[in-house]
């Protein structure tokens, strides 16, 4: 289902824009949503047999979009920065009529009759859909590679052997690549950040509540959280700041009005006190040293730009987070998938079917037990980090592996540092902070309190202005 | 308090049989064997809660929609 139409190569300087900057030319008529759409389908024709990035591309209906959007502006309808701005999303969001997979053997022939609340906002601001992401199925996986899905595996654009973190694995592949100008995850245990962490490009999962996941094929109630993957931290704050706010369709929807997250966002951040986690507990992986070396530089970097760092220890190890989310984990999905794992398991691919055995053998009272460590872990977590305007804390402990070190890969996925923040709720931003000798990029987390989204954008912003990371392409 | 004593196949066969799976390739049904004793012994792991009135996170919520 890759309806491509035919078009002309695609045009680097114009897939290369930021969201920014694109919207600064349409919004003057300097550039046609039109023109632009179609250097994105160019941009994926030609990518696509390396990149795997998507598992639908949606050709017709965006050019459809691409020339309703041109008319509009032409007649003086200018919706905003969205207005003309093509994005694409990871094949668990719904879009009525469409296929939705999870890239799952169990989903190849549904078609949604219901559109994602995130998708039905971005719309109506005036982006336009290029189609749907490749992910690990139902969003689930530890790192391994068993290449057992029924897509090919997401490649990293900085280099095809490279693994792209997951699971929302198109849509950090898509960004870099220039194949979408943005793109929506969703983040269970780090599934927004990991993957932006391995293609270098910005991955927010905000406060738990903050984007509704209505019409997202859910992972783990409690603990799923929809978000947006950019080149830049400005344009992330500006995708957020669309697709956030309360939806009555989503129980877990927080009932709060939505800051302006770019309104102050290039105030710097002197006089800021931002904490440093350093310390993640003794089981925690070792840090590769070009990624040690470049969380120090970061460190440096805000401290120039008059930030006071202070260290800060969490109340827990990284495994004391980990294991509550795994085990909340095991048991919700279990029972998002019983039927499913009953009667069609041999459909599953192994990561998978294991998560779904493991729910299995579980018992109600340590599901429980999870939820109330959960709680109480949250609330000891948050008295650290607001004692800070916002955090810096490492990502993933090593570069994107290749894809034949099932070690390492799982090293990447399964010990780095994200799954703390969906167990306690916090917000929290991964960022490109340099490259390796390999020249793969680096990352970190800034963390937030709840609800201050504004400032981990705010401090990201300012690092990003500051560092000459955001310069760098893949070169495909 | 929690029993990790590793689980047997015949133990496995029978708990699996009893929730449902009744044609569980020799394969898989060993698979789940690994990953009960994982599952218990991580379970056994998580800290329990000293006071009763620790709740678990709320996510019921009324009004109901």
């Amino acid at each position: 289902m890759k309806a491509m139409p035919k078009l002309a190569p695609a045009a680097p300087e114009l897939v290369h824009l930021t969201i920014t900057e694109a919207s600064r030319l349409i919004a003057a008529r300097r550039l046609s949503p039109v023109e632009l759409v179609e250097a994105f389908l160019a941009r994926i024709a030609a990518t696509e047999d390396r990149l795997h990035a998507y598992i639908t591309v949606l050709g017709d209906e965006a050019l459809a979009a691409a020339r309703q959007a041109e008319a509009d502006i032409a007649a003086g309808r200018y919706k905003g920065p969205l207005h003309g701005i093509p994005f694409a999303v990871k094949d668990n969001y719904h879009v009525v009529g469409v296929r939705t997979t999870g890239a799952s053997r169990l989903m190849l022939d549904y078609v949604a009759d219901e559109t994602a609340t995130a998708i039905e906002r971005l719309t109506a601001a005036g982006a336009i859909l290029l189609g749907k992401l490749n992910t690990w199925e139902y969003g689930t996986g530890t790192g391994e590679i068993h290449d057992d899905l029924p897509f090919p595996l997401a490649r990293n654009p900085w280099n095809t052997d490279r693994f792209t973190g997951g699971s929302s694995t198109g849509a950090g592949v898509a960004v870099a690549a220039g194949s979408a100008m943005f793109a929506l995850g969703s983040d269970t245990g780090g599934s927004v950040r990991l993957p932006a962490a391995a293609a270098g490009v910005q991955g927010m999962k905000a406060t738990y509540g903050v984007v509704s996941r209505a019409g997202i094929l859910p992972n783990c109630w409690s603990l799923d959280v929809a978000g947006p993957l950019t080149w830049t931290c400005e344009d992330n704050a500006l995708v957020l700041r669309t697709i956030a706010g309360h939806d009555p369709r989503d129980p877990g929807s927080a009932d709060r009005l939505v800051p302006d997250y770019l309104q102050g966002i290039g105030a710097g951040i002197a006089g800021m006190v931002i904490g440093v986690i350093r310390d993640l507990g003794p089981d925690a992986p070792s840090m590769q040293p070009d990624t040690r070396a470049n969380l120090e530089a970061m460190e440096a970097v805000l401290e120039d730009l008059g930030a006071r760092l202070v260290e800060i220890s969490l109340p827990a190890p990284l495994s004391g987070y980990r294991q509550i989310v795994g085990a909340i984990n095991w048991g919700e999905s279990y029972s998002i998938h019983e039927r499913d794992f009953l009667e069609r398991a041999d459909l599953m691919g192994k990561a998978l079917r294991d998560k779904m055995t493991a729910g299995f053998t579980m018992r109600a009272v340590d599901y429980i037990a999870a939820q109330r460590r959960r709680r109480e872990l949250a609330q000891s977590t948050d008295a650290v980090l607001s004692a800070c305007d916002a955090v810096l804390a490492p990502c993933t402990f090593l570069t994107a592996p290749t894809f034949d070190d099932q070690e390492t890969l799982t090293k990447f996925t399964f010990g780095a540092a994200t799954s703390i923040f969906n167990a306690t709720g916090h917000p929290a931003l991964s960022i490109c902070n340099g490259f390796d000798a390999d020249g793969m990029p680096t990352s970190a987390q800034i963390v937030g309190r709840w609800f201050d989204e504004a400032t981990v954008y705010r401090v990201a912003r300012a690092y990003e202005a500051a560092t000459p990371w955001r310069a760098e392409r893949p070169v495909l | 308090m929690t029993d990790t004593t590793p689980w047997t196949i015949d133990e496995i066969a029978a708990y699996a049989a009893r929730y449902g799976l009744t044609r569980l390739e020799p394969a898989h049904l060993e698979r789940m064997r690994e990953i009960a004793d994982k599952v218990a012994l991580a379970s056994a792991a998580i800290p329990r809660m000293p006071r009763k009135s620790d709740e678990p996170a709320p996510v019921f919520r009324v009004p109901l929609t």
